[in-house]
C-alpha cells in the first residue's frame, strides 16, 4: 500500500491540514503565501492522477475504517473525480489572482485558512459516498464562503455593511435549507435504514421492483430538490445569488460563481440518477420546468442591471437553468451537454469575476455608468472580457458554442423541441446584455474615474494577468478542439446512466 | 414514536417557523435554533425502531440462533434482524452520533449568526432585518 493508494483521502485531508497550519504560520506571510500556491497545485497534481486513475481502472472506493457500508465511505467514479480535478483548477487560479488582489490584513490573517477549508469542502462534497456526509461537507463549504464573503478587497471598494446584508441573506437561507436537508435524511433514514448512498439506491431500487415504495419516498425526494436547488440557486431560491456573488471579493465571487453553485448540479446529478433512478420520470418534467424558470429568470433581470458584477451574477442563474434543463433531459448525449456545459461555464464565469476584478481595481467602481472607453488604456482587459463573454454567450470559437451546441443538439435528438426553443430564445438575451456591458466599460467616451491619491498602486500585476491568460487559453483551447472532453463526458454521462457499477464497487467493500 | 414527543417537535417546528418569520434579527436567530433543535429531535426519534430491526447485535452470530444478516427485501427484511425469542440488546446508535455532529455544526453557525447580527446592528443601527435593503438585489 503506497500513498499514492490513499490520494482518495488526500485531497480532503491536506487542505483541512494546511488550514490549521495557516493559523499556526500567521506572523510569516511569505511562507503562507508559497505554502499556499504549492499546495494547491499539489492538490491540482493528485486530482488529475485521480482522474486518471478512474479513467484507466473504474471506480476507486475509499474504505474510512474498515466499516464498509455502514461507515463513511468515499467515491471517485468519472463525475466526482472530474468535479474535484475542475475545482482545482478553478480554485489554484483563483488562488493566484487573489494573492495581489486581495487586503494584506485579511490575506495573512483568515483568507488562507478559510481558502483551505473552502477546497477541503468542494473535495470531501464530490467525493463523498454518504449522505450525511454529505451535509457535515454542505455546512463546511457554507461557513467557509461565509468567511471568505467578508475578506476585505484592496480599496474597499464594496463597503462592509453590504458584506454584512448579503451574508446574512445567504447564511440565514442556506441553514433553512440545510434543515430541510436534515428532515429529508432522517425520513430517508428511517425508511431505508442506511445513510450510504449506493446501499440506499440498491434497496430503493429492490422496492422499485416489488412494488412496495413507499410513497413518502417521493416527497422527502423532492425536499432534495429543495436543498440542492438552493445551493444552484435555481428559480424559485435564487435570491441570495445576487447580493451574494457581487459584494464578495473577485476571487472568490470566481469561486462561488464557478464551482459552488455546481455542487447543487452534482447533487441532483447524483442524488436523482444514483438513488430514484427507477422513479425519474417523475422528476425529470420538474427539472426541464425549474430550468427553464431559471433561465429566463436569471437572462431577463441581467438585461437591466448596472452594477458589472451584478450582471455576471445574473447571468450565472441563467446559466446554471442550461445545465438543468440537460440533467432533465437524461439521455447520454444530454447529460454529457449538461456536463460540458457545467465545465464550460465553470471556467469562462471564474474567468469573467476575475477580469471584473481587474476592471474594478483599476477603477474603483463596479457601476458601469461611471466606466467608460476603457478600451484605449486597458486594450489586454478588453480582449480577456471579450473571450469571456463570446464563452458565455456561445460564439465561436470558444467552449461555449460547443457547449450550447451540444446541448440544443442533444435537446433536439431527444425530441424536446419547446423546452429548446425556449432556451434558444432567452439566449439571445445572454448575448444582448453581455455585450452592452462589453460596450458600456470599454467603448464609449473616457470617463475620468482613476483615482486621485498616489499611495496605492493600481496598475493590475502579472500574477492577476497570469490567471487571465491561463482561462482564455483553456477556453480557446475546448472551443477548438472539443474531442477528447466530448468522448470524457461521454464516457462519464455513460456511467452516470448506469450506476449498478457504483452501486456494485460500493456494495463489495469488505467489512470488518 | 411517542406522541408527547411528537407534539413536542411539532410545537418546537411552528414556534421556530412563527419566529424566523418576524422582523427583529435577534428573533430569527432564536427562531433558527428552536428549528434546528426541533429538527435533532426529529432525527432522535428516527432511531426508535419498533420491533424487527436491530443494528447492533452483542455476541457472536451463530448459525442456529436465527439471527438474519442478509438484506431480503423481496420478505419485507432489513438486515440485521433478530427473532423475538431471542434476547439481544439492541439500539440505534448512529442517530445519536448523527445529532451529536449536528448539534456541533449549528452551534457553530449560531455563534456566527450572532457576530453577524452584532456586525449588522453596528453598521446599520437597528435590528430590523426590514431596514436591510441597501442592496436591492
Amino acid at each position: 500500500m503506497t500513498l499514492l493508494d490513499h490520494v482518495v483521502v488526500l485531497l480532503i485531508a491536506i487542505p483541512i491540514l494546511v488550514a490549521a497550519s495557516m493559523v499556526i504560520i500567521r506572523p510569516y506571510p511569505n511562507i503562507q503565501k508559497w505554502l499556499n500556491l504549492t499546495v494547491s497545485i499539489v492538490l491540482f497534481i493528485l486530482s488529475a492522477y485521480l482522474f486518471m486513475q478512474v479513467w484507466n481502472h473504474g471506480i476507486i472506493v475509499y474504505d474510512l475504517g474498515n466499516w464498509g457500508k455502514y461507515g463513511i465511505i468515499l467515491v471517485a467514479d468519472l463525475l466526482s473525480s472530474g468535479m474535484v480535478a475542475l475545482s482545482s483548477v478553478i480554485t489554484f487560479l483563483a488562488l493566484l489572482f487573489s494573492i495581489d488582489y486581495i487586503e494584506k490584513k485579511s490575506l495573512n490573517s483568515t483568507y488562507h485558512s478559510l481558502f483551505n477549508l473552502l477546497v477541503a469542502g468542494l473535495n470531501g462534497t464530490f467525493l463523498t459516498g454518504d449522505l450525511f456526509n454529505l451535509f457535515v461537507f454542505f455546512e463546511i463549504l457554507l461557513i467557509a464562503s461565509c468567511g471568505l464573503l467578508i475578506a476585505n478587497e484592496k480599496l474597499e471598494i464594496t463597503p462592509s455593511s453590504h458584506k454584512m446584508e448579503a451574508v446574512y441573506k445567504y447564511l440565514v437561507l442556506n441553514i433553512a435549507a440545510t434543515l430541510f436537508m436534515l428532515i429529508a435524511i432522517a425520513s430517508l433514514y428511517a425508511t431505508v435504514g442506511t445513510l450510504n448512498m449506493a446501499d440506499m439506491a440498491a434497496k430503493i431500487a429492490l422496492m422499485n421492483e416489488e412494488g412496495t415504495l413507499p410513497w413518502h419516498l417521493i416527497p422527502t425526494a423532492l425536499l432534495f430538490m429543495v436543498v440542492f436547488g438552493n445551493k444552484a440557486a435555481i428559480f424559485p431560491l435564487h435570491f441570495w445569488l445576487p447580493d451574494a456573488h457581487p459584494t464578495a471579493p473577485s476571487p472568490v465571487s470566481a469561486i462561488l460563481s464557478g464551482i459552488l453553485i455546481k455542487v447543487g448540479a452534482y447533487g441532483f446529478i447524483r442524488f436523482y440518477y444514483l438513488i430514484f433512478e427507477g422513479n425519474l420520470s417523475i422528476f425529470q418534467p420538474i427539472i426541464i420546468f425549474l430550468g427553464l424558470a431559471t433561465i429566463i429568470v436569471g437572462s431577463v433581470s441581467a438585461v437591466g442591471q448596472d452594477d458589472i458584477k451584478k450582471v455576471l451574477a445574473y447571468h450565472s442563474i441563467g446559466q446554471i437553468g442550461y445545465v438543468f434543463i440537460g440533467i432533465g433531459m437524461g439521455t447520454v448525449y444530454a447529460l454529457a451537454a449538461s456536463i460540458v456545459y457545467l465545465m464550460n461555464h465553470a471556467i469562462s464565469k471564474s474567468m469573467l469575476f476575475l477580469v471584473s476584478g481587474c476592471i474594478v481595481h483599476k477603477i474603483g467602481t463596479r457601476d458601469m455608468r461611471k466606466i467608460g472607453g476603457l478600451s484605449s488604456s486597458e486594450p489586454f482587459l478588453g480582449l480577456m472580457f471579450l473571450i469571456g463573454i463570446m464563452s458565455i454567450a456561445g460564439l465561436p470559437p470558444t467552449s461555449g458554442f460547443i457547449a450550447k451546441f451540444v446541448l440544443f443538439d442533444a435537446g433536439i435528438e431527444g425530441k424536446f423541441y419547446i423546452p429548446i426553443l425556449i432556451a434558444v430564445i432567452f439566449s439571445l438575451f445572454t448575448l444582448f446584455s453581455m455585450f452592452k456591458s462589453w460596450q458600456r466599460i470599454f467603448w464609449g467616451e473616457i470617463k475620468d474615474n482613476t483615482f486621485d491619491d498616489d499611495t496605492h498602486t493600481h496598475e493590475n500585476s502579472h500574477m492577476m494577468l497570469l490567471s487571465l491568460v491561463i482561462m482564455a487559453i483553456m477556453i480557446l483551447a475546448i472551443g477548438l478542439y472539443a474531442e477528447p472532453i466530448l468522448a470524457i463526458t461521454i464516457e462519464t454521462a455513460n456511467q452516470i446512466l448506469d450506476p449498478q457499477a457504483y452501486i456494485d464497487a460500493v456494495l463489495e467493500v469488505e467489512v470488518r | 414514536m411517542n406522541i408527547f414527543l411528537l407534539l413536542t417537535i411539532s410545537i418546537a417546528f411552528g414556534i421556530g417557523t412563527f419566529l424566523i418569520l418576524r422582523r427583529d434579527i435577534i428573533k430569527m436567530i432564536i427562531g433558527i435554533v428552536i428549528l434546528c433543535h426541533s429538527v435533532h429531535m426529529m432525527i432522535v426519534a428516527m432511531g426508535a425502531f419498533d420491533g424487527i430491526k436491530a443494528p447492533i447485535i452483542e455476541g457472536s452470530p451463530d448459525k442456529g440462533s436465527g439471527i438474519i444478516f442478509q438484506d431480503s427485501l423481496s420478505d419485507g427484511i432489513l438486515a440485521p434482524v433478530v427473532p423475538h425469542t431471542t434476547e439481544v440488546l439492541h439500539m440505534d446508535p448512529l442517530v445519536q452520533a448523527l445529532v451529536l455532529t449536528a448539534i456541533v455544526i449549528n452551534l457553530a453557525i449560531t455563534a456566527f449568526l450572532l457576530i453577524l447580527a452584532y456586525r449588522i446592528y453596528e453598521e446599520y443601527g437597528t435590528m430590523d432585518a426590514d431596514e436591510l435593503r441597501r442592496l436591492r438585489g
